[in-house]
């Protein structure tokens, strides 16, 4: 063996002791979650173990009484639609707008940049009176659009921030050698532009799912109709005013958190396979 | 290229979804709260006194918990910026080196920003717990007896630094996939040039990683700031602001306002915040964009 | 080759499909509701949907009761809703008495005195919990004198033990501590036999406060309390420094459990229900909390310890524990308080009490409580008066911060009495 393997053999058993400390602490509250699911409230702080005591019959009760009690048939499409739509709109317009600010030239070009941004600086305490009162002026209360509207406009600042950040990176050699071509604007957007920023795309659609995902306070406040109301509603009934139903509220959390983790999944393989990108660059 | 001023109205064409949203669910309820500032209004009562800057001029002179609080979230955020970037960073790297199983890696890495609140806050009350905790344990375990009983997020030297670990760790997923991103956006072939001039890997790291790095760090940085002075949630499910008020930050304190029926000066608190946001933020990018330039 | 039309198309389709969600609104028909109730109470949900299916077969008029929690959350409902003038029959805006009399000034809340005073409404309930939704002539927020709210159920916040680790340590569980020495001994033997003594939720400032206010109506009586909300007596008075001292001497002898400043109170809840802590403060709720934790637990309840010096009784926080408003704009103002008043009798009362633990308002059903929620329904009477001021929430939230600062050895006892007087100071000064 020579020299040269072992030092990076050495090098690879560094890099896996570093990566599996760091993961080691991530993947164990996913299996107390998991474990203290499959308990009795009794047994969730009367023993610490990750193995749970119970039978398989429990198991299967909890999960099933948490499906059932907290509506998840209904809430959790609910939550499907609003992400998946929320997603997309917020992907699509963010994305023209940010290719707008990175390469084109139009009035007020900077002005209305910082506008955006400077809205995701400010907290705003109190901002749902207004929105509600605006909401009920365009008779949007209690409606998916409405909410949906919300949705949309709070993820606009963040996705135009950072994907302006990545369309300034891109070489610009080949959106101009297509716009000799005779290729429009939108089409370089949507040909050239959008493929390349693949990797920046696929954070975006991670970061706001997940951001829609667990939303409540404006559902709760802008919603009244059961039908309607998302997954965290039903993950509420668990946590009672005086009594917190731990068991049950682990599997709802379960169940709720799975779906982000597949999107997760899905998504970050294109950020791996944004290599292209990089191709004219230096 | 100089564009027509028929070019720049069609352009604008390009943001007017945005906009035309923004401006509506956004910009202008925004609007609209920042008007209370001015008054003073419990949020139910039928008039509103208007006080003119008299609360902006309160908060800036006679509360100096706020202040304090301000302090409390520029600390966290001091400690993100540096340990939590520096640690996305070093997975990141470590990540793309296209070591065995690095695909498992990325998927456990964004756990802690996918997890809920709830369950952070359980888990890591239980490491923390003076008697039973985890953390206790182990330190007994290794011989350091003193910390018997010491309940880390009730004592006022080590709370805020507790909560910011938990922070740290709950985010640095979020700085892990956006510079994994970033990293491979760029080319292989600028390393497979660099290994033939001979660059050792430190080298390349100083030379080709970094400087193409530069535009993503500026807004791994610049979301840290904004998630860490924003921080809220933690806070409230760990310690509520405690122990006496000591890890109390901005947005609690914004909160405990507004839910006591202090409508305009919570605003009015807000605004001042967003002010301080917004300096740091634009000295950031500015400090970045000089670092770039200097690299060109 | 795209052009921009394909913009403008694309834009087009936008807008398109942002109206083809608007048509895509679900209008499933739902039986109409006669009254709506929005509350927080998620544990109690089923309980209140049997109640409203009954009194739907009794009189036909058709009640829905929907959940929005946690607290905070709905309160945050109930304002946009009155702002925007869409509160539902029945809600409650969970503030303090300054917060319900702005909702009752601005004219969103019906005045039920007339309701009450028909057929001896208000007479089936604790004299203390209707006193805390009564506003009295001379109030200081000039709100018509009146009651404007009807309690469904009762607390009062005692301290729990555990008799188990009591025996343990070798004291009586059947004569627990009845005074403050009396408690610190008892407290050093729980921690000689290495056992946390006292848990509660202390990282909640309306709970240390609670605590605290038991021993300030112990030293001071009514026209102390009310003198020091007044301005007339300072914080700095020797018994409020003694009222700090209590909590500092409760540290030297190591009473508290560890990390108790940060405890929130469903934790010191599981502590205690979890057998790691002997006694805890806490209130009558604890009684169903620790039943759905530890269904074994053998403790009993006793008075938070007097005072030797004390002149005056000690008195306990609690009263009305979750109470209803009308709203004064509802078409079915009427039906809503009927409605309310059905919930407040023996029956459902009854029903309601059985299966949630707790002490309903009615004060004949509380005589066939379980025996440790009798100990808490007698003691109601026992629990602070309702005075005609508040102190400003600032101040409040002073006395709990340098409370739990007592605690962590930051401040002594004086310094906080001090600090809590600063602040007082201030908040006359902006009063004036």
């Amino acid at each position: 063996m020579n020299i040269f393997k072992a030092k990076k053999i050495l090098l690879d058993i560094v890099t896996h002791g570093i990566l599996i400390s760091v993961a080691l602490t991530c993947v164990f509250p996913v299996f107390w979650m998991i474990s203290s699911s499959l308990k009795t409230q009794e047994e969730v702080f009367s023993s610490m173990s990750l193995i749970p005591q119970t039978g398989i019959a429990t198991w299967i009760s909890n999960y099933r009484t948490a499906f059932v009690e907290a509506n998840f048939g209904v809430y959790f499409m609910n939550s499907v639609f609003y992400t998946v739509v929320g997603v997309f709109f917020i992907i699509f317009i963010a994305s023209l707008a940010s290719y707008g600010f990175s390469r084109l030239q139009f009035w007020g070009k900077s002005f209305f940049f910082y506008l955006l941004i400077s809205t995701l600086l400010i907290p705003i305490p109190g901002v749902f009176v207004p929105l509600y009162l605006l909401l009920k002026k365009l008779s949007l209360l209690d409606t998916r659009t409405g909410l949906l509207l919300c949705y949309i406009s709070n993820g606009l600042a963040f996705g135009i921030f950072l994907l302006k950040g990545f369309f300034d990176e891109l070489p610009k050699e080949i959106e101009e050698a297509a716009l000799i071509d005779g290729c429009s604007r939108f089409g370089i957007y949507w040909r050239i532009a959008l493929p390349l920023a693949k990797p920046a795309l696929a954070t975006l659609v991670i970061m706001n799912s997940l951001t829609i995902w667990n939303e409540f306070l404006l559902a709760l406040v802008v919603l009244q109709d059961k039908a309607k109301m998302p997954i965290q509603r039903g993950l509420m009934v668990f946590q009672g005013t005086f009594i917190t139903d731990y068991p049950l509220l682990m599997a709802g959390l379960t169940i709720a958190t799975i779906p982000i983790v597949i999107v997760y999944l899905l998504m970050q393989k294109h950020i791996v396979k944004g290599i292209a990108a990089g191709a004219l660059k230096g | 290229m100089k564009a027509s001023p028929k070019e720049k109205s069609l352009n604008f064409l390009f943001i007017a979804p945005a906009l035309t949203l923004f401006l509506v669910f956004s910009f202008y309820p925004i609007l609209r709260t920042f008007q209370l500032s001015v008054f003073q209004w419990n949020g139910i009562d039928r008039d509103m006194l208007f006080v003119g800057l008299a609360q902006y001029k309160h908060i800036l002179f006679h509360n100096p918990m706020f202040w304090k609080s301000m302090l409390n979230a520029g600390y966290v955020t001091l400690l993100s910026l540096t340990l939590q970037n520096g640690l996305a960073l070093l997975l990141a790297l470590l990540v793309n080196r296209q070591i065995k199983g690095d695909n498992i890696y990325r998927m456990i890495f964004f756990l802690p920003p996918v997890l809920s609140g709830i369950v952070v806050g359980l888990i890591w009350k239980f490491v923390y717990d003076g008697n039973f905790g985890i953390l206790n344990h182990w330190l007994i375990s290794l011989g350091f007896v003193q910390f018997q009983d010491f309940a880390w997020l009730s004592e006022i030297k080590t709370a805020l630094t507790s909560v910011a670990v938990v922070h740290m760790w709950k985010g640095f997923g979020y700085g892990f996939i956006i510079l994994l991103a970033g990293l491979q956006t760029i080319s292989v072939e600028l390393y497979e040039a660099a290994e033939v001039d001979g660059a050792d890997a430190w080298q390349q790291f100083k030379n080709i990683t970094f400087p193409l790095l530069i535009p993503i760090f500026t807004i791994v940085s610049i979301l840290t700031i904004l998630g860490s002075m924003q921080i809220f949630d933690l806070i409230y499910s760990m310690t509520r602001g405690g122990p006496a008020g000591h890890t109390h930050v901005p947005i609690t304190k914004i909160y405990e306002y507004m839910s006591n029926g202090e409508f305009g000066y919570s605003t009015a608190m807000a605004v001042i915040f967003g002010m301080v946001l917004l300096v740091v933020s634009f000295a950031q990018i500015f400090i970045s964009k000089k670092l770039n330039y200097n690299n060109k | 080759m795209f052009k921009l039309k394909t913009l403008v198309l694309a834009q087009i389709t936008l807008a398109f499909a942002v109206c083809l969600f608007t048509g895509c609104e679900t209008k499933e028909p739902k039986p109409k509701a006669d009254i709506v109730i929005w509350h927080w109470m998620t544990d109690r949900q089923a309980a209140f949907e049997r109640l409203a299916d009954q009194y739907f077969k009794e009189t036909g008029v058709r009640v829905v009761f929907e959940t929005y929690a946690p607290t905070d959350v709905y309160k945050n409902k109930i304002s946009a809703a009155a702002t925007a003038a869409l509160l539902p029959d029945i809600f409650n805006p969970m503030g303090d008495r300054r917060e319900i009399a702005s909702y009752i000034n601005a004219g969103f809340i019906a005045d039920l005195t007339e309701d009450m005073n028909r057929d001896g409404w208000k007479d089936i309930f604790f004299e203390k919990a209707l006193a805390q939704n009564t506003f009295e002539p001379g109030n200081e927020w000039n709100v018509k004198p009146g009651i404007y709210a009807v309690p469904l159920d009762v607390n009062s916040l005692m301290i729990y033990y555990n008799k188990d680790l009591f025996t343990q340590a070798g004291l009586d569980p059947e004569n627990p501590p009845a005074t403050w020495p009396e408690f610190i001994e008892a407290g050093k033997k729980l921690r000689a036999a290495n056992i946390q003594p006292f848990v509660s939720g202390f990282g909640e400032g309306w709970l240390i406060g609670a605590f605290a206010q038991s021993y300030q109506w112990n030293l001071f009586g009514r026209q102390g309390v009310l003198d020091t909300i007044q301005g007339k007596i300072p914080y700095t008075d020797p018994r409020w420094v003694r009222i700090f001292e209590l909590f500092s001497e409760m540290r030297d002898n190591k009473l508290f459990a560890s990390g108790i400043v940060t405890m929130v109170n469903k934790d010191a809840e599981r502590t205690f229900a979890t057998g790691r802590a002997a006694m805890a403060f806490n209130g009558s709720w604890g009684v169903n909390v620790y039943q759905s934790m530890n269904p074994n637990l053998n403790y009993g309840v006793m008075m938070p310890p007097s005072l030797p010096e004390a002149k005056y009784p000690l008195l306990l926080f609690g009263g009305e524990g979750s109470s209803l408003f009308v709203n004064a704009n509802s078409p079915n103002r009427q039906k809503a308080s009927d409605f309310l008043r059905w919930m407040t009798q023996r029956g459902p009362q009854a029903q309601l009490a059985k299966e949630t633990l707790n002490i309903p308002s009615n004060r004949e059903v509380a005589e066939d409580l379980p025996p440790i929620l009798r100990i808490f329904s007698e003691n109601i009477k026992n629990t602070f008066e309702q005075l005609p001021v508040i102190e400003t929430w600032q101040v409040i939230n002073f006395i709990n911060i340098n409370l739990q600062s007592v605690i962590i050895g930051e401040r002594t006892p004086e310094q906080a009495a001090k600090e809590v007087q600063g602040e007082k100071e201030r908040q006359m000064k902006v009063a004036k």
